[in-house]
């Protein structure tokens, strides 16, 4: 094996460039002033201090996690049956897992903006709901634009995710039930659900991730009122150009997601121990 | 007993694969019944339509005189351990064993009482709070039999739940399992391929093969009186030799009429008789029925395993032609070259070609520098089909030439009227490097010999006969130059024994049995 330890090294080397050096660089930038202040040595906790010191910016820090729980939930009420019924399909589940995944090949602003589309108010949803005698409704710009932009865009992790752990589990762990008295509903609560939790867990943490700091799915079916978390941040970046202030809000996330990471590890961990 | 389970006329297809061919079978209480057979027999197809993990295509399934077929496995009054145990890895030892009295919505209290019983029932006090991942193999197939037992069901299935323990552990819980099934009172029914835990445990005895049953009874009467070869091969090792029934009580079987205690075949009947290992004796040669040479010795700690050979089978003599031959050399051209002189069939002259002369003078060249072939463009040479000494010259591009002898002889064959057989072989030449180099030599001397042995019942076709014996006395490691004798065999009357009395290999024996050692199975 030792010979094929150097064909690690372009992979350190790319590591380094693309995700270590740009985090160090974040977070020098977290603790300084603009200009040159990295150089003089000069740290401060001021950006820092005016994100915690406004009311504003928790607000939509709030409110981001709101959004991206949500998201998070509908996922997993929609997920977890999906992928239940793929894991029961027996040879046609390939085709199936193909269809779910199918979207993603196509670039994910372009089929958010295809929602805009569906949306608007002179869009083909409000069309469908006009042959009804119904609306038309303010779609675009809601709550609910964002979230079903994020659902729409953040399901298929969930599915493979929570398909992943049910395909993986022993069949004879259901025949065992069904042998031990259960019907098929207690079989699924008894054995099936609480063997797919690793699966839902890490279907919950790709999909919370996204969902947390998505900046273009609020900006497009939000609209430039509807401010989130990543909005904030892209707009320090590349419109105020306030780089120092940007990076110690993605500090802020990445603390925050850090800890909601570690929490649901220990859930997951908690439960084992109590086996 | 009462009739418990009534297996009429089963029937099961897997992808038009007939799995079950119309098995029909009374299960009663409080037996232990074994399902025996090897893989793909259907055995285990027959324990998942009992269980309800499988719909049989055809026929019924009784339980207490009810039809149960279509019954989902819920609503059985019987319990499975699984071939891999599986015990729910989400849950610990207690809440295993507790799953099926859960469900039932027991009274706390009394699922505690049931569920502690059972683990001392298995031998497991105390281990309510493990995990089953921290638990070995042999500890899980208890933990997977009290989740079972504790439902108090009225049959227990057991689908191979030995097969993955090491031999030790396996004969334990071998013991510990039929002392379960007799503490509980309830009736076992047990998957297994292996004919020693069948023997070990049973009340009963089901061998199975290809989807039916060959033979059904008590481990004793099937392995006194199996019924046909197939189980007799099966239930432990046995000798298995050809008779004819010349009248009851009589049989001819290796050349000399015995007494026996069968009877019922027609006249001259041709039977199997199978004779047990550990029912045959070592004794002196006179006071033998059989007689014969030891052939081998295996040491199985209380006995040995000892093969004897009554009748050789039929055998051929050949002579090989030691040399010291080094290659030429032909130093102009840095070549090297060598080949053997061999012996020919005389009725193989006409069919000789020139691959067959390569490679039977087995002829080669090759660079002195690089040790790479050189292939061999010329081969001179002039037979007739008679008897005598005919050179044939080998010679490369570059003039390396190499001349031997090909020897034309009478055809070197032995027919066995007896056996209905033939063997052939021929003489043959071999440097002392290829006896030395030789890495499997009884397959090489086979293959320089050209030995081959067939048939001769007309029924066969000429079939191809192993030949499982080569006979030489020279010690390969320090063979010199000279003329060897070698004599292949094909497989006479053989016998295993097994006995207590130590032999060597060679010894002149007898072999002695009594007339209810003898048992006689129907062909086929």
């Amino acid at each position: 094996m030792k010979q094929f330890r150097s064909m690690a090294y372009p992979y350190v080397v790319w590591i380094a460039i693309l995700i270590i050096i740009p985090m160090l660089l974040i977070i020098a930038y977290a603790f300084t002033v603009e200009g040159t202040a990295f150089f003089q040595g000069q740290f401060t906790l001021a950006n820092f201090a005016r994100f915690f010191s406004d009311a504003v910016f928790l607000q939509v820090l709030l409110r981001s996690l709101r959004i991206a729980i949500l998201t998070t939930v509908v996922c997993l009420l929609l997920g977890y049956p999906a992928a239940y019924a793929i894991s029961r399909a027996g040879a046609s589940s390939t085709l199936l897992i193909l269809i779910i995944t199918l979207p993603t090949w196509i670039n994910m602003l372009v089929r958010t903006y295809a929602w805009v589309g569906i949306l608007q108010d002179g869009g083909v949803l409000n069309a469908l709901l006009g042959l009804l005698h119904l609306g038309p409704f303010q779609f675009m710009y809601t709550d609910f634009a964002v979230v079903l932009g994020m659902v729409y865009n953040f399901l298929p992790f969930m599915i493979l995710e929570i398909h992943t752990s049910l395909s993986k589990m022993d069949p004879s762990y259901l025949e065992a039930a069904s042998d031990l008295g259960a019907n098929h509903v207690k079989a699924f609560l008894k054995v099936t659900l609480p063997l797919s939790v690793p699966g839902i867990i890490s279907g919950i943490t790709l999909v919370f991730l996204p969902a947390v700091s998505s900046f273009f799915i609020p900006k497009l079916l939000g609209g430039g009122q509807y401010v989130l978390i990543g909005n904030v941040i892209e707009s320090q970046f590349l419109t105020s150009g306030n780089w120092s202030f940007g990076s110690a809000l993605s500090l802020i996330m990445v603390i925050i997601i850090m800890l909601s990471m570690y929490l649901t590890r220990r859930i997951d961990k908690n439960r084992e121990d109590a086996i | 007993m009462k009739k418990l389970i009534e297996l009429k006329n089963i029937v099961k297809d897997f992808d038009g694969q007939r799995v079950l061919n119309g098995i029909s079978l009374d299960i009663y209480e409080n037996e232990f019944v074994t399902l025996l057979g090897p893989s793909g027999c259907g055995k285990t197809t027959l324990l998942r339509i009992i269980a309800g993990f499988l719909d049989a295509d055809d026929g019924q399934v009784l339980f207490d005189g009810q039809d149960i077929s279509g019954l989902p496995p819920y609503k059985r009054e019987v319990n499975t351990v699984f071939q891999k145990y599986a015990l729910f890895p989400h849950l610990n030892v207690y809440d295993n064993i507790a799953f099926g009295l859960n469900l039932k919505k027991e009274p706390k209290d009394i699922i505690e009482q049931k569920v502690k019983r059972m683990l001392r029932l298995v031998g497991l006090r105390g281990f309510d709070k493990r995990r089953i991942s921290q638990m070995s193999g042999g500890q899980q197939q208890r933990v997977a039999i009290a989740r079972a037992l504790v439902n108090e069901p009225k049959v227990l299935l057991l689908d191979e739940p030995l097969g993955a323990l090491d031999l030790k552990l396996r004969k334990e819980m071998q013991r510990e399992m039929k002392q379960i099934q007799q503490e509980v009172g309830i009736t076992f029914i047990f998957v297994t391929h292996d004919q020693e835990e069948a023997l070990t445990m049973s009340d009963k005895i089901v061998v199975m093969k290809e989807g039916n049953i060959e033979q059904l009874g008590s481990p004793v009467d099937i392995y006194n009186e199996p019924v046909n070869r197939y189980v007799a091969n099966f239930i432990g090792e046995s000798n298995i030799v050809d008779g004819v029934m010349p009248c009851d009580n009589r049989v001819i079987f290796d050349g000399h009429p015995f007494t026996c205690v069968d009877g019922g075949f027609a006249k001259d009947e041709e039977v199997d008789v199978v004779i047990r290992p550990e029912d045959l004796d070592i004794v002196p040669p006179q006071e033998g029925l059989l007689r014969g040479h030891v052939k081998s010795v295996l040491f199985k700690g209380v006995h040995y395993d000892t093969i004897v050979e009554t009748r050789q089978g039929t055998s051929i003599t050949v002579k090989m032609n030691i040399t010291e031959e080094k290659p030429v050399v032909n130093e102009a051209a840095g070549e090297l070259m060598d080949a053997d002189s061999f012996y020919l069939d005389r009725d193989d002259v006409a069919e000789l070609t020139e691959s067959m002369i390569i490679a039977r003078s087995n002829a080669q060249a090759w660079s002195r520098d690089t040790e790479e072939g050189i292939s061999i463009a010329r081969i001179s040479y002039d037979i007739k089909p008679e008897n005598g000494r005919y050179p044939v010259t080998f010679s490369t591009a570059a003039g390396t030439s190499v001349t031997v002898d090909m020897i034309v002889e009478d055809a070197n064959r032995v027919v066995s009227e007896q056996y209905q057989e033939e063997i052939y072989a021929v003489n043959f030449s071999k440097s002392v490097d290829d006896i030395k180099e030789s890495l499997t030599l009884d397959n090489d001397l086979i293959v320089w010999a050209d030995a081959s042995a067939w048939s001769l019942a007309p029924e066969d076709d000429g079939a191809r006969i192993r030949i499982t014996d080569v006979i030489y006395d020279f010690d390969w490691e320090h063979i010199t130059p000279g003329v060897y004798d070698v004599t292949f065999a094909t497989k006479g009357s053989e016998y295993k024994v097994a006995t207590t009395d130590r032999t060597e290999p060679g010894d002149f024996v007898g072999l002695k049995f009594t007339p209810d050692d003898i048992h006689i199975m129907r062909k086929g």
